[in-house]
């Protein structure tokens, strides 16, 4: 691996003195995110090992019914819910603040003023999703997808938001330095979107229910946009930060971004609609979404040739840096995410996937192979440098790495595949119906051993995380790489 | 300083853009929509459900319903939802529906459930499917009765509709399909692998209630696969938690389950729907789209109980008293 020799494998530094007033400041900017952001990353943790666990437990049931069905608070109808907003406001929103927080820190290089009121929000925050899940086990589920939590616990949520948001946005008032890099809009926009996003949801679903179908209409506009604006901004801020700091290179094309940036914000807002294909509705909305869906490809090749070109050269540093890997998994991932979702959304083929299982691999392609590998990438990297120890085993980020990979690929295939078996048969009349259901089971099977690997490569993170927060990480200046580099032959990292 | 601001102004606009495109202005086309009705101001649909129909919903809703089930028809140009019938069910099986499911249908309901994926059939029409007036009182003394006394009038099971198990030689149970339940009597296989008028004649051992009756959803929420051979492969989980297991006082209570094999309480019990089982019957009992709207044209030869031949006239797809439907599609 000669490439290796002339790669910038640390931070890149800037020398002597200079550098070393720079690395102070943000050693200090990172200690005042310190206990905020791992509070965040240990509760997404604990979110995460309990909707893995819930995944399994639905996968299974979904093929083998009677297991465990005679408990109310264990029936499919309702762990699903739980399974799904567990993972969206447990797990995946509290990784996106955790590294939203950090990453605003350092960017605006001012340090993190009344830390103990996040710490509040944080706390909020939990008990918010405690107090959803435990209303959906006890049958209080609304019915809206992914709004399933009832009112009461969205209204703690958005207590707890508001608590932890606006010192995201007082950071940005103090901010130093006149630029605003890429990652801030996205920050920034997803900060500004999500509580609006929230609130319309909720008021329109609850306190002002509009009529009929219009319900259906606002909840699939909160959850697309909740997919794109929410999650999918701070993975793309987290993605243009971590890319060029890992490889120590500027972003390939400031243009590209700014294009990508604003196509993103107008077109993945308009869609939503499409998932409810042919349905009730006027077809102007419908094809209004589809129509933005697939202009979302703009975004998608402006922000993918921006990655691409920035890692042009680069690209054997995935062998080594464990942030960088995971990170261009889900850059990557997000474009096979958007062509994805315009393939389904054509009318043509929703006529077969609209019903099928088709929706579900691409909403966990969405949010897991695009956005969670991001949110791995960048507690690899920032992990460190808030207990100040190194990640202990590279041969645990490994099997990490893979078991994450294979198993959304595996789920991904499966559903895909199945949902399309599945609906070509339902939309075939000379075959029963319990056909159809029989014909996608054996790929049902098929995601019960992808959510295997995924439990335990969720298991394998959570230990080292564990590790690392008890401080039993390794101290060494130098991050630990997947592979030892060539290079620096003389360091070992077992 | 200026950057900031237009980075502000973009990121509100993009988003208000959205925000009115999708939710507000949709609101104010569909958002406000009355009952249809005819001159006469009669005939009007839909109507508000029952009281305990609105608690079925939040059951339905609560407990995971909608992830298996959708309650929106498709258009036949986008999909083969008004082609499609139900798998168990008289023969002719019932449709799924005669027309596409239109914004109108849905101005009562909240939740409204519309459904994303089809694990389970549809069930926007499944109301309609239940057993005609006649149908259901010759019926009901089959739901009383004691096990194995044949229901009388049982309509004749559909070709691939076998009763029971015991049909492994016929073309309804796929090889790959589970083992029947335990204990469940095996069938006599002639008569029930025959899909000839003659097998409603014929006694039905398991005492299975008209399809889509009342008893029926009862027994098909707390055993999904005692029903037919056609459940075998049924993913549907059970939802026994809706029910009372409890000793026989006196005399057996007449919404008391008739269940078999496994599923049979023993002697002396009797297993009962609790209050909200009932209200979720009652919910999917009111299911019913066949009501004609203005706006959506309904497939020609609509009936009750449909599949019959297209050659009925267009006419007949209206129920008395409501206005004729659109001319016959193409």
């Amino acid at each position: 691996m000669t490439p290796a020799a002339d790669i910038p494998l640390k931070e890149p530094t800037v020398s002597a003195a200079a550098g070393d007033a720079e690395q102070l400041e943000r050693a200090r900017i990172d200690a005042s995110t310190r206990v905020p952001v791992l509070m965040f990353y240990a509760s997404a943790m604990v979110w995460l090992l309990i909707g893995t666990l819930l995944a399994g437990f639905v996968s299974f049931k979904l093929h083998s019914p009677d297991w465990f069905s005679d408990v109310s608070f264990l029936t499919w109808g309702r762990l699903r819910p739980v399974h799904m907003n567990v993972m969206i406001y447990g797990w995946a929103s509290m990784a996106a603040m955790g590294t939203a927080i950090w990453l605003m820190a350092r960017l605006c290089r001012t340090t993190l003023r009344h830390p103990l009121l996040i710490v509040t929000g944080i706390w909020f925050w939990n008990i918010g999703v405690l107090i959803g899940v435990v209303g959906i086990l006890m049958g209080y589920s609304t019915g809206y997808d992914w709004l399933e939590f009832p009112p009461y616990a969205a209204l703690v949520l958005f207590v707890a938001y508001a608590l932890i948001i606006s010192w995201a946005v007082l950071m940005f008032r103090f901010r130093r330095g006149d630029q605003i890099y890429i990652t801030q809009w996205y920050l920034l926009g997803a900060f500004l979107w999500f509580p609006w996003l929230y609130a319309a949801a909720q008021a329109m679903l609850f306190v002002v229910p509009v009529q009929g179908v219009m319900q259906a209409a606002v909840g699939w506009w909160y959850a697309n946009n909740l997919l794109f604006l929410w999650f999918g901004a701070i993975g793309l801020g987290t993605a243009y930060y971590m890319i060029p700091k890992v490889i120590g290179r500027p972003v390939y094309s400031y243009h590209l971004a700014t294009i990508g940036f604003w196509t993103y914000a107008l077109f993945s807002s308009w869609t939503g609609m499409q998932r409810l294909v042919d349905g009730p509705f006027p077809a102007w909305m419908i094809t209004a979404s589809i129509a933005a869906t697939i202009l979302t490809i703009i975004p998608v090749a402006t922000v993918g040739l921006n990655h691409h070109m920035t890692m042009q050269g680069y690209f054997p540093v995935m062998r080594y840096s464990p942030t960088l890997r995971f990170t261009v998994f889900g850059a990557m991932s997000y474009t096979v995410f958007s062509i994805i979702g315009i393939l389904i959304s054509l009318r043509s083929t929703a006529r077969y996937l609209h019903f099928s299982q088709a929706s579900i691999a691409y909403s966990h392609i969405g949010l897991y192979a695009f956005f969670t590998m991001i949110m791995f990438g960048s507690m690899y990297y920032i992990v460190p440098r808030l207990v100040g120890r190194e990640w202990r085993y590279a041969t645990l980020i490994k099997l990490h790495f893979w078991a994450s990979a294979y198993g959304v690929g595996l789920m991904s295939l499966m559903l895909l595949v199945g949902g399309l078996v599945e609906g070509v048969d339902q939309n075939d009349t000379s075959m029963t119906f319990i056909e159809s259901v029989a014909s996608v089971l054996p790929y049902l099977r098929g995601r019960t051993v992808a959510a295997l690997l995924l439990t335990a490569s969720h298991f394998i993170f959570a230990f080292h995380f564990g590790l690392m927060l008890f401080g039993l990480g390794r101290t060494s200046t130098v991050p630990t790489f997947l592979n030892p580099v060539e290079a620096e032959g003389s360091e070992t990292h077992l | 300083m200026k950057g900031v601001v237009s980075l502000f102004i973009g990121l509100f606009g993009t988003f208000a853009f959205s925000w009115v495109g999708l939710t507000v202005i949709p609101n104010l086309q569909i958002g406000a929509l009355n009952p249809q009705m005819d001159e006469e101001q009669t005939d009007i649909y839909p109507a508000p459900k029952s009281g305990m129909a609105e608690r079925g919903r939040r059951i339905y809703a609560a407990n995971g319903c909608i992830y298996c089930h959708s309650q929106q028809i498709r258009p036949d140009y986008a999909s083969a939802d008004v082609d499609r019938v139900r798998d168990p069910g008289p023969s002719p099986r019932p449709k799924w529906a005669e027309r596409r499911s239109a914004p109108r249908d849905y101005i009562f309901d909240r939740p409204v459930v519309l459904g994303q994926e089809r694990m389970g059939p549809d069930v926007a029409n499944m109301g309609k499917a239940a057993p005609t007036e006649e149908e259901g009182s010759a019926a009901a003394p089959a739901a009383n009765a004691p096990p194995n006394s044949p229901p009388p009038a049982q309509s004749p099971p559909a070709n691939t509709t076998t009763p029971k198990s015991g049909t492994s030689g016929s073309p309804a149970a796929p090889a790959t399909s589970p083992a029947p339940p335990a204990g469940s009597p095996p069938a006599p296989p002639a008569a029930a692998a025959s899909p000839s008028p003659a097998a409603s004649a014929s006694p039905n051992p398991n005492g299975l209630p008209p399809a889509y009756s009342e008893a029926w959803h009862h027994r098909h929420l707390y055993s999904p696969r005692s029903m037919s051979a056609d459940n075998r492969d049924s993913t549907m989980p059970a939802y026994r938690f809706l029910y009372e297991k409890h000793p026989i006082s006196g005399e057996r209570s007449a919404d008391a389950l008739q269940l078999e094999g496994s599923d049979a309480p023993p002697p002396g019990w009797e297993v009962v729907p609790t209050y909200e089982a009932k209200c979720l019957v009652a919910y999917l009992m009111s299911l019913d789209q066949s009501h004609p709207l203005k706006e959506v044209k309904t497939a020609p030869g609509a009936a009750p109980l449909a599949g019959s031949p297209p050659a009925a006239p267009a006419g007949s797809a209206a129920p008395a008293g409501s206005p004729p439907p659109a001319p016959p599609k193409k």
